[in-house]
């Protein structure tokens, strides 16, 4: 996860980003936002409901494109590929955690983080292999072949974070990552991610509107109304 | 992905098997059907050629009904040595055939007379098969043979004596005695109420014409091969007088019943094919209903969107393929155990009338038209994805995410 090489422009480059949905009253659920996001970070957005944290993460996570602006990934302009070129960067480069965990429900946890690496086409032993690890990561290497309804929902949310991180992607992108957990199991999970961030270097870019969540993030982004209200760093 | 897209077919288990149960049943129905129809019209093929056609027959092209020639062939010999003279040829001998009188003592009744040689017309028919009192008319030169309805009609009984009737060559009307050798039943009205059978050599002397035929009658070793040598046979005999017909030119009702069941069987196709596609497309659009988020889960991952539609083809493929497989083994078992068996058809009695035709049929199986069916319901499956898959493929990630 780390580079080879050194590079000077930061991870994510925002640059006046809009984002207006479609439909009668055109509201714009992000305005004007700029924001980059450097290598090793572990960031929050913060902002209460409605604030447009999660479009904002969906147009950073290229799950949707902006109305106006550019978004830079490593310094490429991701926001005029085309869907099958977004597919292929979102495969290579991003790592998705989502707030109902957004498992494969006829899968198992093992086979569910390896999906990433068969998209990839890679060989079955080495994705096995792969997966596994992330597993281990996540601490659940001993739950691999149990389908996500036998798992906790904290076990099902490590398990998307292995899925989220067995391809080493550059960016973790989580939405809401505890909000369906409770706080003893969430503060577990944000251990997990920090450790992951601080041992193997993954940038973890998170969005909460709960204060003991962003309480452990060492930069936090507000946001309000879908403009950018300023940030904290530790 | 093959394994996703199985785990996904049996997600709801209780859908897929009734999908797979409506596929199955359908073709086994469809196959039941198919065979159905083409033992019954090879049945009939078999009976109407086995019982009184032929596969081919010359005979002279300017008679007004191909099935019953009245005119005459006055110098035969060219027209049977060709006959001889083809190994498609299994069998073929000469007949006069026309409608004269036949009387009795007590009464006089119009008849279909039919005379064959009899050694070779036991070999071209099954006419034989149907005596039920007395001889057939080898060693018989002047016995006839009698439909039991016709002789009950004419209340004459096996030994006593008829006597037929017919325009000979000059015009006048011939007449001879012969004795009742044998009596008949069929089952089919037209045969047992109409047909006296007599000897070749009998006839020509009864009509004064020594010599001639008004057809010759051909079995092949290959029915399918009858257009064929008819055709052959035709182009040799020339543009003459004498012409050659398959049993499909002569027997024209048959073609006629064949295209009626045939279209009726493609109307009935048709539904079938269309109530398995709309069970698919109803499942597969129930499905992409409830696993919008989950395809975008998998856009999100790094899925491309033809990726996704690959999913849910090979998804269709699957339960296709089982609903194939196993519509096929129920359909194969069902017409093993009626061709075995045979299957009681009312539809038996309504052709008994014309000829003798049983009641039962005995399925067979024809494998290129159930080949048709399984690959068309598969592909029906197949196409009936189409639509949802390419929807699937089409979903914006962030908007799939969002869908509760």
């Amino acid at each position: 996860m780390s580079s080879k090489h050194p590079r000077t422009h930061p991870l994510v480059e925002v640059r006046g980003v809009e984002k207006v949905y479609p439909g009668g009253a055109k509201v714009a659920a992000v305005r004007g936002v700029d924001l980059d996001i450097a290598r090793g970070e572990f960031t929050a957005l913060a902002g209460p409901s409605g604030s447009g944290k999660s479009t904002l993460l969906n147009l950073i996570g290229t799950l949707d494109r902006p109305t106006k602006g550019d978004i830079l990934h490593d310094g490429r302009l991701v926001t005029k590929l085309d869907a099958d070129q977004l597919s292929d960067f979102r495969l290579g480069a991003l790592g998705f955690v989502f707030q109902a965990y957004n498992l494969i429900a006829v899968l198992t946890a093992v086979e569910n983080v390896e999906y990433p690496l068969i998209l990839r086409g890679m060989g079955a032993q080495e994705r096995r292999a792969q997966a596994l690890q992330a597993l281990k990561w996540v601490g659940l290497e001993g739950c691999a072949d149990r389908r996500p309804d036998l798992l906790s929902g904290g076990q099902q949310q490590r398990v998307a974070v292995a899925r989220a991180i067995v391809h080493r992607p550059a960016l973790v992108l989580a939405d809401e990552p505890t909000a369906n957990l409770d706080s003893k199991t969430g503060g577990a999970l944000l251990d997990l991610m920090q450790s992951l961030n601080a041992e193997h270097g993954v940038t973890f870019l998170f969005s909460s509107h709960d204060p003991a969540v962003l309480s452990r993030a060492r930069r936090v982004v507000r946001l309000q109304d879908g403009e950018l209200r300023g940030e904290d760093r530790r | 992905m093959l394994r996703l897209a199985w785990r996904n077919v049996w997600r709801n288990g209780r859908r897929s098997l009734i999908n797979v149960a409506a596929m199955s049943f359908g073709l086994a129905a469809i196959m039941f059907g198919q065979s159905m129809m083409k033992s019954l019209q090879g049945q009939l093929i078999e009976k109407a050629t086995g019982s009184f056609t032929g596969h081919v027959r010359i005979q002279r092209r300017d008679v007004d009904e191909p099935k019953f020639p009245d005119k005459f062939m006055t110098d035969p010999g060219r027209a049977a040595k060709l006959l001889q003279d083809d190994p498609r040829v299994l069998v073929w001998g000469r007949r006069i055939q026309l409608t004269g009188l036949v009387s009795a003592p007590k009464m006089s009744l119009g008849a279909l007379i039919c005379a064959v040689e009899p050694e070779k017309e036991r070999a071209i028919t099954d006419m034989a098969t149907y005596m039920k009192e007395g001889v057939y008319l080898e060693g018989q030169p002047k016995g006839a043979v009698l439909g039991r309805k016709i002789a009950k009609r004419l209340d004459v009984r096996l030994g006593e004596k008829v006597v037929l009737m017919a325009q000979a060559a000059d015009g006048s009307m011939g007449a001879e005695v012969f004795r009742v050798v044998g009596l008949q039943e069929t089952g089919s009205e037209s045969f047992d109420g109409q047909m006296v059978w007599i000897g070749l050599k009998a006839m020509q002397e009864l009509l004064g014409r020594p010599g001639q035929a008004n057809q010759l009658v051909a079995k092949l070793k290959d029915i399918d091969e009858a257009s064929a040598v008819a055709a052959d046979l035709d182009a040799k005999l020339g543009p003459g007088p004498i012409g050659a017909l398959s049993w499909r030119s002569i027997d024209r009702e048959i073609i006629g019943i064949q295209a009626f069941q045939d279209g009726l069987l493609t109307v009935v196709l048709g539904v079938v094919f269309a109530i398995v596609a709309l069970g698919i497309l109803n499942t597969q659009l129930m499905s992409l209903f409830e696993r919008v988020r989950e395809f975008g889960v998998l856009m999100a991952i790094g899925a491309r969107p033809r990726w996704i539609v690959r999913l849910l083809v090979a998804e269709s493929a699957l339960l296709g393929g089982v609903g194939t497989s196993l519509g096929l083994a129920i359909g194969s078992g069902l017409i093993a155990y009626f061709g075995r068996r045979g299957l009681a058809l009312p539809v038996g009695d309504a052709f008994k009338y014309f000829l003798p035709f049983p009641s039962v049929i005995y399925l067979r199986p024809s494998w290129g038209m159930h080949a048709f069916a399984c690959a068309t319901v598969f592909l029906v499956t197949l196409l009936a994805t189409l639509p949802p898959a390419l929807r699937a493929g089409r979903l914006k990630p962030a908007q799939a995410l969002r869908h509760v």
